[in-house]
């Protein structure tokens, strides 16, 4: 299980890195952590032209705070976020995501922007991108443009980043002081892909209704999604037991469940529910404790 | 002397560490990987996408051209280089597999050609670059669809799939059927697994077209009786071979009697008179190792008398077996040496369907088939107790073979040599806190949580012998078993062992033949050398599958120990000037009888005959060498009427095994909250070592019941050829054992030892379902009888499916 | 495409300087193995299993999906600094005397993952340490006696002695007859 031949290219700013991009065309990709691509290589799934390695581009690896977001840069490693000490004050939710991301040797590696890019639909950081709303700066040839998370994410391992393109940085808002927020998924062995999970962050009003709601799932379908209905299931009422209930069950509503030998469509939609309905009872739990 | 166990023995029965470690420890184990021989060549092989298909053409000529690939062989060529490869069968023609399919593929992964380069990433790049022009055949994804009407067949030869079909029966099992109060009646399916090993297979292959010496170093069993048909598979004179062990990386099963790595890389070597290095890679291993596990189904019965007692077993055993019959049914033979379990039945009725399928051929993995019989009658028996509205441990004791029937002879003919089961289980309870673990459960469930108990007795036979080969045909078959060890003294007393075969699977040969020879010799074990010696040069070794290695080493170390004891008698005789009669060997030396102070040690004596030939008396020849060939300890023929098949597995070894779990309704997810295991494998050697094994068997087992499958869907596609699918259990998974060891030695072997190599997982899968049976029964769910217990798998469960 | 992808690259292997030619598609296990760092092994080539795991600049990963021009100028410590001479090192010793490896062929990695928690947590709970090693897969040991070579190990980093459970060495015991069996 060797790699196919290809071209290794080491640029030194994020406009060079573009610029080989649209030089070598399709055949063309970025190489970060390496950690999903490589092994698709190492199977010649993927057999790139070139490999356009980005984690010496300075300031790529800088993790800085906005305020009121989390900036990430594509060359930052997954551990270096785990234990920063201003994403784990800004933005616990992100550590606590990547808890779930395989195994410390992997994350010791992989980058949190290599692995919003892969866009695989297991992914616990794509499905955190949609519940915190992040923001994905993509630059091209022709300039940068900023895409909500919502938008960002096509179908399984496809994003909007379009030949020539790049993402250069994530930006996670930070976790709302008095939310409360939850990450939760199942998977068969420890550190292996999710079958189903659920991420959501949740406000609750002074009158102890939910103020804003967010809940996204992942691991279930052709890519992580954000599930609306539920949401708004919930928005505007009492978070008692029989409503999360409620917005549990509405989170598969019009969601095309895959379907291989872990588990088929209806045993995924059946977790799906099941962990759409913990994940919300752990958020609520924690924004009634006043967690942060 | 430390002989037969008489006297205290002084490093037998303790926790060593073991001597084969250190150079693990610091990464010089001398892998088939770390072997780099000038000039060599790597090997890549193409494998088939489908699952049924004829090779109607192929173009190698771009792969040909790309710098640096020196070759490329396609089947049709290696049908010409190669003959078939071995098969255990009475009549292989009818399904001759080939280490590279020639003119059609019957399984996905299956190699169709191989691209030898100067390294492996150019063999990739080439094997790529290969056009195949395939002709899909109509697939044959399952035992069942195999045996419907108009099913494509595999083999053209063959008048449908179905390879083998045959019954054993001993007994009055109509009769018991009969007058049975209560049948009882279960269906199993086992799921195929396999042993994946962490370092794959893989071998090292040397030509020299000088001699005409094929030299293969590789970490697959090399049992040197059997090293002919290797031979012939190359078209190589047999003593032209040599077949070098190397250590395994893990085996269980995976490695024994493997020869496809081997056969790729001799055939490569000879065709191009250099070296061939071919080691699987993963993808290799999963989809086309020399085999995967057995997978299963079974319809068992037990006719039960009026006041509960096991009178007859009858069963049926459909083997979706692959799509090539290597190993025929010796895992049923194998099933059949502990055909009863623990229990006193009478009667048995075994048919065996052997089914070939578009899949990776079946054959060995830790238990070699007992395992897969041992779940289906603990399965039973369970099922038994529920039906009859009685305790299921009851059952089982009531059901015993009790200590005083030892050697118990079983339906078929074997001999269990010993046992205390209920010795074994009591001292599993007396650990095991069931009163908690029953107040906990109640407790839980009235929080709506489910957790449950399993408690499972079975056996696990040891010191295994060729009968199981033959017990389904009618032929008598090989009988030879033997191991053999070669011992040499040097001149300042230093001990050397020369072992044959692949003695390090894993295991812990070196260690026990050095724990041994501390009783034997009376050295230190850690200051005995040890050496492997290929076949070619090699005394018989039959290799340490089926548990028999510490039995077989043990005897063949003390049988030449034995020969330097007398020759170190007749020279220090000589020495101290005393009779031989007078003298014994004690402590690492010989002395007078009861006279301490009138002794010569080891390395005082075995100067002697390396240096001084004309200071001994002329009937002591030079050297310090002893061999010993030590055959199988207690086998038989069967009779002449076959009414008897004949000993041929009686090392029996015993275990309780009780698994507390909890599952998760909600998602079928199952973990541990406890696990017992009481083991009797007779004199243990190294307690911690033997643990390793147990426990590490048990991992296998959950791994087998919970996550392990090789799932091929309709059209025959294999699911999970990647780690990320196949799911070996991590440490997350697997629970922390509570073990203990009770000791019943066997009278047949050195010291009462038995193997205990294979218990772990010979146990672990009943003792799981039993377990989830358990935690769901308030729900009413259906039994556990389909492994793996996939979460969506107990979910059905939980809804009655 | 280019068929030569050829790069100079500098390794500090083990604390020594090596100066390499590597193609960009050469993975780090086979560059440190042809090196002669023969510790590191091909267990599954996707990532999974964790036999490769090497330290990069101190921190533990898979070699075997790390290509070797991605490492250009770090320090990689793989086993092979582990032991003075003869003289296995503490975590080594513990796994010899607690049984923590039977095949040897994942322990390699295994060890570089536990030397790197240690240094993390010198005083780790079995949890902990079951969590901790969930990273690299064995086959063989059921992992029970991995966590216990971590506890001890972590113990005599610590400064304690050998606990009752580790084994002796045979050459420590010298003639067993005087120590009751």
């Amino acid at each position: 299980m060797k790699p196919p031949r290809f071209e290794y290219l080491r640029p030194d700013s994020v406009g060079a890195a573009v610029a080989l991009l649209n030089e070598h065309g399709e055949g063309a990709r970025i190489l970060a952590g390496g950690q999903s691509l490589i092994p698709m290589m190492n199977f010649r799934i993927a057999q790139p032209s070139h490999l356009i390695d980005i984690t010496r581009v300075p300031g790529l690896d800088a993790i800085t705070d906005e305020g009121n977001a989390i900036t990430i840069g594509a060359a930052v490693r997954q551990s270096t976020v785990e234990y920063s000490p201003v994403v784990k004050d800004r933005c616990p939710l992100l550590v606590e995501a990547l808890k779930w991301v395989a195994h410390e040797p992997i994350r010791h590696r992989g980058t949190v922007c290599g692995s919003l890019a892969h866009a695989d639909p297991h992914s616990e950081l794509a499905a955190t991108s949609l519940a915190l709303n992040a923001t994905f700066t993509v630059v091209g040839a022709s300039g940068e443009r900023q895409v909500p998370a919502v938008d960002f994410f096509i179908g399984p391992f496809t994003t909007v980043i379009e030949s020539g393109e790049m993402l250069s940085s994530v930006s996670f808002p930070v976790v709302p002081a008095g939310s409360g927020y939850a990450i939760d998924e199942f998977s068969r062995t420890h550190g292996n892909f999710a079958i189903a999970g659920g991420v959501s962050v949740i406000q609750l009003g002074a009158d102890g209704k939910v103020a804003s709601a967010t809940l996204s799932m992942f691991g279930m379908a052709s890519r992580a999604f954000r599930a609306f209905a539920a949401e708004e299931r919930l928005i505007g009422s009492m978070p008692t037991a029989e409503a999360i209930a409620e917005a549990a069950d509405l989170a598969l509503v019009d969601v095309d469940c895959s379907a291989d030998m872990h588990g088929s469509e209806e045993y995924r939609a059946h977790l799906g529910r099941v962990y759409a309905g913990r994940v919300l009872t752990s958020a609520v739990a924690r924004a009634q404790g006043g967690s942060k | 002397m430390g002989l037969g166990g008489m006297n205290k023995l002084n490093w037998i029965g303790r926790s060593l560490p073991r001597v084969e470690d250190k150079k693990f420890l610091m990464g010089r184990g001398g892998y088939i990987d770390d072997m780099d021989l000038h000039g060599m060549l790597h090997v890549a092989v193409l494998r088939s996408p489908f699952a049924h298909a004829i090779i109607k053409g192929m173009d190698t000529s771009a792969a040909e051209a790309l710098p640096g690939v020196v070759a490329v062989i396609t089947g049709k060529q290696a049908a010409e280089l190669c003959d078939w490869m071995p098969d255990f069968n009475p009549e292989p023609n009818l399904h001759k597999w080939r280490v590279l399919a020639d003119e059609k593929v019957r399984y996905v992964g299956e190699g169709v050609a191989v691209v030898v380069a100067e390294s492996r990433y150019i063999a990739e790049d080439g094997r790529d670059l290969i056009e195949v022009d395939y002709e899909p055949l109509a697939p044959v994804p399952s035992a069942r669809k195999a045996q419907e009407a108009g099913a494509a067949l595999l083999h053209d030869g063959m008048e449908s799939n179905v390879a083998h079909d045959s019954t054993l029966a001993f007994g009055d099992v109509d009769g018991e059927f009969e007058r049975a109060a209560h049948i009882v009646r279960e269906h199993v399916y086992w799921g195929r697994t396999a042993a994946q090993p962490m370092e794959t297979a893989g071998s090292v292959a040397s030509y020299n077209p000088g001699n005409g010496m094929l030299t293969i170093h590789a970490n697959s069993v090399a049992l040197t009786n059997f090293s002919f048909l290797v031979a012939g598979t190359l078209k190589i004179d047999s003593n032209k071979l040599d077949l070098v062990p190397m250590p395994a990386g893990g085996s269980f099963g995976s490695k024994f009697w493997a020869t496809r790595a081997t056969v790729t890389a001799g055939m490569c070597s000879k065709f191009l008179g250099r070296p061939v290095k071919y080691v699987e890679d993963r993808l290799d291993h999963a989809l086309s190792c020399d085999h995967h596990g057995s997978e299963r189904e079974y319809d068992i019965e037990m006719a039960i008398s009026a006041d509960g007692e096991f009178r007859a077993l009858r069963l049926v055993c459909t083997d979706d077996y692959g799509a090539y019959f290597q190993f025929g049914l010796g895992t049923h033979g194998n099933a059949m040496s502990q055909v009863i379990g623990p229990y006193d039945i009478k009667a048995i009725s075994y048919r065996a369907v052997g089914v070939l399928t578009n899949k990776c051929q079946q054959g060995a993995y830790r238990g070699f088939g007992s395992e897969v019989h041992n779940f289906a009658l603990e399965r039973l028996v369970d099922k038994a107790a529920i039906e009859l509205g009685v305790d299921a441990l009851e059952l089982r004791r009531k059901n015993f073979i009790t200590p005083d029937k030892f050697p118990h002879k079983i339906p078929g003919g074997n001999v269990y040599d010993s046992g205390n089961y209920e010795a074994v289980l009591q001292e599993a309870l007396k650990d095991a806190r069931l009163d908690y673990w029953r107040a906990e459960q109640a407790k839980a469930r009235e929080e709506g949580r489910y957790v449950g108990i399993g408690i499972v007795t079975q056996q696990e036979r040891s010191v295994y012998a060729a009968n199981e080969w033959w017990f389904f045909r009618g032929a008598e078959g090989v009988s030879s078993v033997p191991e053999s060890v070669s011992l040499h003294v040097d001149a300042l007393g230093k001990v050397s062992v020369t072992m044959y075969s692949t003695a390090f699977w894993g295991n812990s040969p070196e260690t026990v033949a050095a724990q041994v020879l501390g009783e034997e010799l009376g050295v230190n074990p850690d200051e005995v050398s040890f050496a492997y010696q290929g076949t070619n040069k090699g005394l018989p070794g039959s290799g340490p599958g089926g548990s028999r290695f510490t039995v077989m080493i043990t005897g063949a170390v003390q049988g030449a120990s034995a020969k330097i004891r007398d020759k170190a008698i007749k020279i220090a005789a000589h020495m101290l000037e005393v009779a031989e009669g007078d003298l014994e060997y004690v402590n690492g030396g010989v002395q007078v009888k009861g006279d301490p102070s009138q002794r010569k040690s080891l390395a005082e004596i075995a100067i002697m005959p390396r240096l001084f030939k004309h200071q001994l008396p002329d009937d002591i020849t030079s050297g310090f060498d002893a061999d010993m060939v030590y055959d199988h300890p207690y086998t038989t023929l069967p009779t002449a009427d076959r009414s008897d098949l004949g000993i041929f597995y009686p090392m029996m070894a015993h275990a309780t095994h009780i698994a507390v779990v909890e599952v998760d309704v909600e998602t079928g997810g199952v973990k541990f909250l406890d696990y017992i295991a009481v083991h009797d494998c007779g004199t243990v050697v190294n307690p911690r070592s033997l643990d390793g094994q147990v426990i590490g068997g048990l991992a296998q087992g959950v791994g087998q019941a919970l996550y392990e499958e090789f799932v091929y869907d309709d059209e025959g596609q294999i699911q999970s050829s990647s780690w990320l699918d196949y799911l070996i259990p991590s440490a997350m998974e697997i629970p922390e054992v509570r073990l203990g060891h009770h000791e019943t030695p066997s009278p047949f072997t050195p010291y009462g030892m038995k193997g205990g190599g294979e218990g772990g997982r010979m146990h672990a899968p009943a003792a799981i379902a039993s377990a989830v049976d358990d935690a769901l029964k308030p729900l009413g769910a259906t039994r556990a009888t389909h492994l793996p217990l996939t979460p969506e798998r107990i979910i059905s469960m939980v809804n009655g499916h | 495409m280019s068929n030569i992808d050829k790069h100079e690259i500098t390794l500090n292997i083990n604390g020594n300087s090596t100066s390499l030619t590597v193609e960009g598609r050469t993975l780090l296990h086979d560059t440190l193995r042809r090196a002669g760092m023969v510790s590191v092994h091909a267990g599954c080539e996707h990532g999974v299993c964790g036999a490769c795991t090497v330290r990069i600049n101190g921190q533990s990963a898979r070699s075997c999906i790390t290509l070797a021009v991605q490492v250009d100028g770090d320090e990689i410590t793989t086993v092979e600094s582990l032991a003075k001479g003869e003289e296995l090192n503490i975590i080594q010793e513990a796994f010899w005397r607690r049984h923590g490896l039977q095949c040897g062929f994942c322990t390699p990695g295994m060890l570089m993952r536990v030397t790197e928690f240690l240094e993390e947590n010198p005083d780790p709970t079995r949890d902990e340490a079951r969590e901790a090693i969930a990273s690299n897969l064995c086959r063989c040991t059921g992992y029970q006696h991995i966590i216990d070579s971590v506890i001890e190990a972590a113990a005599r980093l610590r400064g304690e002695e050998w606990s009752d459970d580790a084994g002796i060495p045979a050459r420590e015991l010298g003639d067993a007859t005087e120590v009751s069996n």
